[in-house]
């Protein structure tokens, strides 16, 4: 089982296509699902994601993700139904009141950011890191460095997650407890974890970039990939449906 | 060439040098082992070797550390790199990509290896180290065995002109430790490379090495082959370096006037002189 947003080898459509036609279609979609508040379509754009998400049998981490990004989307949501008085009134507030327009503008904002995130976060999971790297800078001209800098990040997401693991795991073999109480009891538990976690990332960092350097990494230019990166009918085609989302993601806005 | 003159080197943030009076003169081709209690000194002596000192690790350099006629504190790391081939202590932090296959081509791509070059460099490097099956895995599936082996593939690749290694093989079983020096040993000779080992495990660096560095305290205690620094096994243990069984024997032995040859290495060795001892 691979860790968060690490990539999983596979054959999938997914898998075969264009880094950059990847994040690229990745980014589209998500300007889609910001374009429109149509909850239908959004509901619609949901759906294509666990669908795509199903076609590179990602389906597992998809929903893992869309949990995540759930529980992190009710805040904006109930911020949202407290301070958006529209539609009619259920629940009356000293400043306003609750209506079903909160309530649906709530609800609409859940299912964005939830199919916003699922596509973007895929692109990790069926991309190598270093085929991003190297696409980006080869076709996007994007400086190596910035590029370097952008996947080590994301390479460094599941290290670190391991090493919290790591280090829950020995004080729970001393006894913490972290499984026992609320949410608040273990975020209070665990914030000293982060003294610890932040030493060991700043040296795993320290010792990741010496390690790159020795390696040449200062030599590296637009040309020094190995692999190339060409577009196949199918890049062209995913883009095409992606503008296409936007497309009717804006004229939705405007004719709804 | 590697010649090291008066080095000594204290880190920022101590007080008190690393190391200090480092003399050591290491000819082309050489299989050098470096070991010596933990703290001695001996990772700082192969970050000097492979131009981590002084160009990552500030600190007050003294001496002069010359590999292939290039100064390492007058050429940027980068000239180091592309004489000197590194594995590094904590092989989980040397990787920069995520898989076995693409690492083994970073360096090769840096350094501007001619495209026909590198597929046969990689697959080389791959079954070099008995990990060709691994190709196209995530190393952060592997075994901590595995990952060793990948980060010394990924650095034979760039064919080195010296490779220096800190404790390669310090996740591998007896086997693969035996393995990966027959494959160092084998390396050296075929590339005519010049191989520095920091290893804890004693009687491997003195079965391959021609040149045995013991450090202590930060100073060179003894450079020499290994039978003659083996010799010394009480004062090694006094510094923390624990001889092979058979060679404290045999020196116990030498030490009772039972027998007057050279220090063994292995059991081997041991048997074979008891048995002219007893004959």
């Amino acid at each position: 089982m691979s860790s968060f947003l690490e990539y999983v080898p596979g054959t999938s459509l997914l898998h075969r296509m264009n880094p950059v036609a990847k994040l690229a279609a990745a980014a589209l979609f998500a300007v889609a699902c910001f374009c429109s508040s149509n909850l239908v379509f959004l509901a619609v754009l949901l759906a294509v994601g666990f669908a795509l998400a199903a076609t590179c049998g990602m389906m597992r981490p998809a929903i893992g993700l869309a949990k995540a990004v759930f529980a992190f989307s009710l805040i904006l949501a109930v911020v949202q139904i407290l301070t958006t008085s529209s539609g009619a009134v259920l629940v009356e507030l000293p400043w306003g009141y609750i209506g079903t327009g909160s309530l649906l503008a709530a609800l609409t904002t859940v299912v964005r950011l939830v199919a916003a995130a699922i596509p973007l976060f895929l692109v990790f999971y069926v991309t190598k890191m270093n085929d991003i790297t190297n696409a980006v800078v080869k076709v996007l001209h994007v400086p190596y460095k910035y590029a370097f800098t952008f996947t080590s990040t994301i390479h460094f997401i599941p290290l670190f997650m391991n090493d919290m693991k790591g280090i829950m795991e020995a004080q729970t073999a001393r006894g913490v407890e972290f499984d026992a109480g609320g949410i608040v009891r273990k975020v209070r538990l665990m914030v000293p974890l982060c003294v610890p976690l932040l030493v060991s990332s700043v040296r795993k960092t320290n010792s990741a970039a010496i390690a790159a350097e020795v390696r040449g990494f200062n030599l590296r230019g637009v040309a020094s990939g190995y692999k190339e990166y060409p577009f196949a009918g199918y890049d062209v085609a995913v883009m095409a449906v992606a503008i296409a989302l936007v497309a009717c993601a804006v004229t939705l806005g405007i004719v709804l | 060439m590697i010649e090291i003159s008066n080095f000594s080197f204290k880190y920022r943030e101590s007080d008190q040098p690393v190391v200090s009076g480092i003399d050591l003169t290491i000819p082309d081709g050489a299989f050098v082992g470096i070991t010596g209690a933990a703290g001695s000194g001996k990772s700082t002596l192969t970050y000097a070797l492979n131009g981590i000192i002084p160009h990552c690790y500030p600190g007050d350099f003294y001496g002069s550390v010359v590999i292939d006629g290039l100064d390492t504190c007058d050429v940027v790391l980068t000239d180091v790199s592309q004489v000197v081939g590194s594995v590094c202590q904590d092989v989980d932090s040397q990787f920069v990509t995520s898989i076995v296959e693409d690492e083994v081509l970073y360096g090769l791509e840096n350094f501007g290896v001619p495209r026909d070059e590198i597929e046969g460099r990689v697959s080389r490097a791959l079954a070099d180290m008995g990990i060709s099956d691994l190709r196209d895995r995530v190393i952060s599936s592997l075994s901590g065995g595995q990952k060793q082996k990948v980060a010394i593939a990924s650095i034979l690749a760039l064919n080195p002109r010296v490779l220096v290694l800190d404790e390669p093989t310090a996740e591998l079983d007896p086997a693969s430790s035996q393995a990966v020096f027959d494959l160092l040993a084998r390396y050296a000779r075929e590339h005519g490379t010049t191989v520095v080992v920091v290893e804890q495990k004693i009687a491997l660096l003195s079965q391959y090495a021609d040149l045995l560095v013991i450090v202590d305290e930060g100073r060179i205690r003894f450079a020499d082959e290994p039978a003659k620094v083996l010799e010394h096994s009480d004062e090694l243990k006094r510094i923390g370096v624990n001889c092979p069984r058979s060679t404290t024997l045999m020196n116990r032995l030498r030490a009772e006037g039972l027998y007057g040859g050279a220090s063994v290495r292995n059991v081997r060795e041991a048997r074979e002189a008891l048995k002219e001892v007893l004959a």
